[in-house]
């Protein structure tokens, strides 16, 4: 029943005219919430609820726009006391894990229909990813900075509000390849803001 | 519209503004490290000797001088909480005369570190930082202690004295709770070692 409801809603406003005629061309800010996952969600099971991006999107034509992103994420988890142990050494304590991502990418979106007040789009992101890795115990703090390749697919909406802005909401998932020092890193995020067109 | 708008991402910048906390508590930043030789066969040993007093060690000592030890009542409540875990993975306690397997040695050490903030009054008084005069200084400490233990082999495979196990407990000093804290260290550092237990 929710579903069908939900399909109504959905179908209602997708089936909305097209009224304002914007310019597609736009800048985005987007409260980002991330969900980690492989090393990074086994590094930190809690979601990251620190988080926000920005996009600046440059419309080539009216379905195909291109532009960068730029987003951080603050991944954070206090451990219980617990014993890690490594060959012969152990050691007992709480650890505090927190991971920072900034991916910094060139992008591309594909907007699947472009005459109505919804606006779904594909996109792809490509560039670079860097992580911050620390775990603080005791008094010290052990520390990793790599840089990763990264990929970005995305899915999302921008629904148009005014001439001027659209709700834009989008699900992504980061991927930064493995480098000498770290697995490769990965994270949904569940992103909801505003695109301010030109 | 536009003030909704200027609302969400005040929202989204709190948020995000919202740095993770870190310890909250002294004992949160307690750690334990146990460490021993692989090689080294525990289980065929049975019997231990401990001095009946722990040393302090502080700064440099001058020569033919005693070093210092821990007062009492911590001296024998931590050495009763060592023997207490020994005896219970299967060691007797002997005396150094009668030819034990291992010696186990107990040491404790301080150690301050002192923080100074230098012209933290400069952004309020500019013209003050700017022009020669003193920085005013203020300063901070906090002095940690630790706990070591050692078991030490000295028989006939070893032409000197070897250690085989080390245990470091670790802590900030509060000047309250810092006995109970060393009790549980204990505790947990015989608990992270069971290659020790003999029975």
């Amino acid at each position: 029943m929710k579903r069908i409801i939900f399909l109504a809603i959905f179908a209602a406003l997708y089936s909305g005219t097209y009224v304002f005629g914007q310019d597609k061309s736009h800048f985005a800010i987007q409260y980002d919430m991330g969900f980690g996952t492989g090393d990074l969600g086994d590094f930190i099971s809690k979601p990251s609820f620190r988080g926000a991006s920005a996009q600046y999107r440059f419309a080539i034509n009216d379905n195909i726009l291109v532009g960068v992103d730029a987003a951080w994420n603050i991944f954070y988890e206090k451990k219980d006391y617990d014993t890690y142990s490594q060959g012969s050494q152990t050691i007992s304590g709480i650890q505090y894990r927190y991971q920072n991502e900034v991916p910094v990418l060139i992008a591309a979106d594909y907007l699947i229909t472009t005459d109505k007040k919804i606006q779904p789009y594909v996109g792809l992101g490509i560039g670079t990813m860097y992580t911050e890795r620390a775990v603080d115990m005791n008094l010290y703090r052990f520390e990793l900075n790599p840089w990763h390749f990264a990929m970005k697919p995305e899915v999302g909406l921008m629904y148009e509000i005014s001439n001027k802005t659209s709700l834009k909401l989008a699900g992504k998932y980061y991927y930064g390849f493995k480098t000498d020092d770290l697995d490769s890193q990965g994270y949904f995020t569940v992103s909801v803001g505003f695109a301010f067109h030109f | 519209m536009k003030k909704n708008v200027f609302y969400f991402l005040g929202i989204i910048l709190l948020m995000v503004s919202c740095y993770p906390d870190g310890p909250e508590y002294y004992e949160d930043l307690d750690v334990v490290y146990t460490n021993y030789t692989e090689s080294f066969d525990f289980s065929s040993k049975s019997t231990y000797a401990m001095p009946d007093k722990i040393v302090k060690v502080e700064g440099n000592l001058i020569e033919d001088s005693l070093p210092e030890f821990v007062q009492e009542p911590y001296n024998s409540q931590i050495l009763q909480k060592i023997e207490s875990n020994m005896t219970a993975l299967g060691w007797t306690k002997v005396d150094i005369a009668d030819n034990p397997d291992l010696v186990l040695l107990p040491a404790v050490w301080t150690n301050t570190t002192v923080i100074y903030y230098y012209d933290y009054w400069c952004w309020y008084y500019p013209y003050y930082c700017g022009w020669g005069y003193y920085y005013p200084v203020s300063a901070t400490s906090y002095t940690t202690g630790t706990l070591i233990m050692s078991l030490v082999a000295d028989g006939e495979n070893y032409f000197e004295p070897s250690g085989v196990w080390y245990a470091a407990a670790n802590g900030i000093l509060t000047g309250e709770y810092n006995t109970s804290r060393a009790m549980k260290a204990i505790d947990q550092a015989f608990e992270q070692s069971p290659y020790l237990n003999t029975k």
